[in-house]
């Protein structure tokens, strides 16, 4: 039984929008809703935060190299920043009227990948445009490297495609009459999931060349995540936790486990890295941690100040970070406990 | 506001909606640059010129999401999902949201996000449709392009723009055909998109709450009369103008410049005419006009009288007038008093006039629309209804008709229920409660449904259906 034990809590004076961890967990960096980029060392006793910079408006997405010294930032100001996290210099990317609202790298770090709109832009680790890709028939509404590879998944309005970054450009199309909200890929990169406008989840298993549907959510499906043994797919939609078992011959006819405790619109689901825990948050403020391939009650719950907004595992799965929209941001780590 | 409600803190969203060149930009740059204490961000489709340094202006290209079943009652827009989800995280500094749609964008999906989207729904609430319209340009829009009267329809309020640069006839005629479409949005005239703010933001227009406190926007049932009007005339002659005649003899008096280009009258070869005294005892009171109403429309059910220009029209008779060639007839009053006039077809299409008398208190009631375009009907009805027969009628009605059904909205009155239920709906999506209740007012419910090549025959016929 692990059990979250509450770190330290700062607060931010902004909106936690999106935040990366760095790939040894000393350093998270969060996107500020309000305009701030915001740099916590997440070891000291009281962490400080100390402004990196800021985008005009608002930061919209944030990411960190998966083994490197680089991050990407973009915002309301059109303008995507890659920074050098040694030095906490910045340079200037791309700058458009239109918003870069996702940026991912790819290939263990190589390939910075920036949507905008419907295009999707690739960058060198050295900040050089090496690719403008034809633009797709939706805005991208989510990006997702395919583990271990040089391929990315987009998807939006019409379907995903999968793109081979290197060595050739090359795209695959998965059309599909939805839109897609979410863009997950099993840790074991043969399934990309992805939560649908119209209330259902669709699977594309690129390896097989199949796809297919589950229908029967109530709203929206903004949420998916895969457990890290490519197992489990957990996805949100409204209060309730639905999560599919891919073992054997898929999740198709199979009953999901449900979880149910919270009591308003989930905002945050993420899976553990490296592990079992999935962690949720919520409107309701609750911050609640599962082990959903063994049960369907919570292990371990927080009550945050105001609606949750964020929620990041570090990359080793040992440390979580949470925000509200009220500003703060929590840190935890996990404790075992009999 | 009900204070026994929590108060709503979302952020109010209005629509703006029109053709290219119907004056969105400028009413926008109007409403940025007016001083109202709101900080406005703005939602363009179209990279028009607003630009004003302290307000947000964000572009974000209209896309309309799919859906499996293409339903088109489930369609959504993206683009705002997209965008307001990212203005939410600002929300400290906006208290307002404008949207400026694409000339030829349908208001459907834009109105549905707002219900549709959960998480939307949470921080934003549609407040109401803005239609501007290009009083020059309306009439053809609406003849040629089908956005044209789905904007009109779908509106809570209607801005007929550029009114300065039409004549009062022609302005009298474009009322009417938007009047046609959309029977319940009050139709404002402006120049230059010039206008009170309060009348196009912060209208609440789905708020159920707000359904009651608007009366007029339900229609008085269908009549065989387009327009009503009391005259105070002494008893004997009085002449009657019409077309040209009429025109001229009105603008003369109101030291109008003469207009010599249109005469609407064309085509128009006869009107039907009843004349009926209103007792001076019940002039005013409540259920006073209804019944005059009621007894004009019992006289258009009879045989008309024809009448060639310089006979005389009597009260008490359905009359047809011959009209061409400034037509004139004697009025022949027996009584001086107040006199109610009821016109087949509104004075604006042929021109009418009553030599030296203006009308005190004008009505306008629905005109006839065809069956395939859009248009508004009203249903008014005193009997008590089956709550379960309703719902069992709504319900159907939202399957089979949601597609057609762009607006709709009523008051009912539910046997042995003392409240009013209240009810709207966009398409398929609907939203319905008991609000007040009737305490002495009369129980009547009062229901409107704007679409679509809406057949008034069933939906009086599902109405019926309902009754308790």
């Amino acid at each position: 039984m692990n059990r979250l034990q509450r770190t330290a809590r700062v607060q931010l004076d902004d909106y936690p929008a999106d935040a990366a961890w760095s790939a040894d967990a000393r350093v998270l960096v969060v996107a500020g809703g309000q305009g701030r980029l915001l740099w916590l060392e997440t070891h000291a006793a009281q962490p400080q935060v100390e402004v990196l910079g800021t985008h005009a408006g608002g930061v919209l997405a944030v990411a960190w190299q998966s083994a490197g010294r680089l991050l990407a930032s973009s915002g309301h100001d059109g303008q995507v920043r890659l920074w050098d996290a040694r030095s906490r210099s910045a340079t200037l990317i791309h700058s458009e009227v239109e918003w870069s609202e996702r940026v991912a790298f790819v290939g263990h770090g190589r390939l910075l990948a920036v949507a905008t709109g419907r295009a999707l832009r690739v960058f060198g680790s050295d900040g050089a445009l090496r690719a403008v890709l034809p633009e797709q028939r939706g805005v991208i509404t989510a990006l997702a490297w395919r583990p271990k590879s040089s391929e990315l998944a987009t998807v939006g309005n019409g379907g995903a495609w999968v793109h081979r970054l290197e060595p050739q450009l090359q795209t695959r199309e998965y059309p599909w009459a939805g839109a897609a909200l979410s863009a997950s890929w099993s840790p074991d990169g043969r399934v990309l999931a992805s939560g649908m406008q119209d209330g259902a989840v669709h699977f594309w298993n690129v390896a097989a060349g199949t796809h297919s549907q589950m229908h029967g959510y109530g709203t929206k499906v903004a949420l998916t995540t895969w457990s890290a043994n490519s197992r489990l797919l957990a996805t949100a939609a409204d209060q309730q936790i639905v999560v599919w078992d891919f073992a054997g011959s898929g999740p198709e006819g199979t009953e999901p486990r449900q979880l149910t405790t919270h009591s308003a619109r989930l905002t945050q689901l993420a899976f553990q890295p490296r592990g079992t825990l999935l962690a949720s948050g919520a409107r309701d403020r609750r911050l609640l941690l599962w082990r959903p391939a063994q049960s369907s009650d919570a292990q371990d719950a927080d009550l945050l100040g105001d609606e949750i907004t964020l929620l990041r595992w570090s990359n080793d799965g040992t440390q979580l970070a949470v925000g509200d929209r009220a500003g703060n941001l929590s840190l935890y780590t996990l404790k075992a406990s009999s | 506001m009900n204070g026994t409600r929590a108060a709503d803190t979302r952020i109010p969203v209005t629509v703006l909606t029109g053709f290219l060149g119907s004056g969105k930009t400028t009413l926008l740059n109007r409403i940025l640059s007016e001083q109202h204490g709101k900080r406005i961000a703005v939602i363009e489709n179209e990279f028009g010129e607003v630009a004003v340094d302290h307000e947000l202006v964000i572009g974000a290209q209209e896309e309309i999401f799919e859906t499996a079943n293409g339903c088109i009652c489930c369609t959504v827009r993206g683009d705002l999902i997209r965008v307001l989800n990212q203005l939410r995280k600002r929300r400290d500094r906006f208290d307002y949201i404008l949207i400026e749609t694409t000339g030829l964008a349908d208001p459907g999906p834009v109105a549905q996000t707002f219900f549709v989207d959960e998480e939307l729904r949470e921080d934003f609430q549609l407040d109401g449709v803005v239609a501007l319209v290009d009083a020059v340009h309306v009439l053809e829009q609406i003849r040629s392009v089908a956005a044209a009267a789905e904007q009109i329809g779908f509106a809570d309020v209607i801005l007929l723009n550029k009114t300065d640069l039409v004549d009062e006839a022609r302005l009298a005629v474009v009322e009417r055909s938007v009047r046609a479409i959309n029977a319940t949005a009050p139709i404002v005239r402006t120049e230059r998109a010039v206008l009170p703010l309060d009348q196009v933001l912060e209208l609440r227009a789905f708020d159920l709450e707000r359904v009651l406190a608007h009366d007029r926007d339900f229609l008085q049932p269908q009549r065989p009369f387009e327009w009503a009007a009391d005259y105070q005339l002494p008893a004997g002659n009085h002449t009657v103008l019409t077309g040209h005649a009429a025109r001229e003899a009105s603008a003369a008096e109101h030291e109008h410049e003469h207009d010599h280009d249109h005469d609407h009258a064309a085509g128009l070869s006869a009107v039907g005419v009843v004349v009926l005294p209103v007792a001076a005892a019940q002039a005013g009171a409540a259920g006073e006009a209804e019944a005059l109403a009621q007894a004009a429309s019992a006289l258009f059910a009879e045989q008309a009288a024809e009448l060639s220009s310089g006979a005389a029209i009597l009260p008490g008779r359905h009359l047809r007038l011959k009209l061409g060639n400034g037509a004139r007839f004697e009025l022949r009053l027996p009584l001086a008093g107040l006199w109610r006039i009821h016109l087949e077809h509104a004075p604006a299409e042929f021109g009418w006039r009553v030599a030296g008398a203006a009308p005190l208190q004008e009505r306008e009631y629905g005109s006839h629309h065809h069956d395939s375009e859009i248009g508004s009907i009203g249903v008014s009805d005193e009997r008590a209804l089956d709550p379960a027969k309703v719902n069992d009628w709504l319900s159907y009605l939202l399957q089979s008709r949601g597609q057609d059904i762009l607006r709709m909205k009523g008051v009912l009155s539910l046997r042995g229920e003392p409240r009013r239920y209240v009810f709207h709906g966009v398409h398929m999506i609907f939203d319905g409660r008991l609000e007040r209740p009737w305490g002495a007012a009369p129980r009547v419910n009062r229901l409107v449904f704007i679409g679509r090549g809406l057949d008034r025959q069933e939906l009086e016929a599902g109405f019926e259906s309902c009754i308790a």
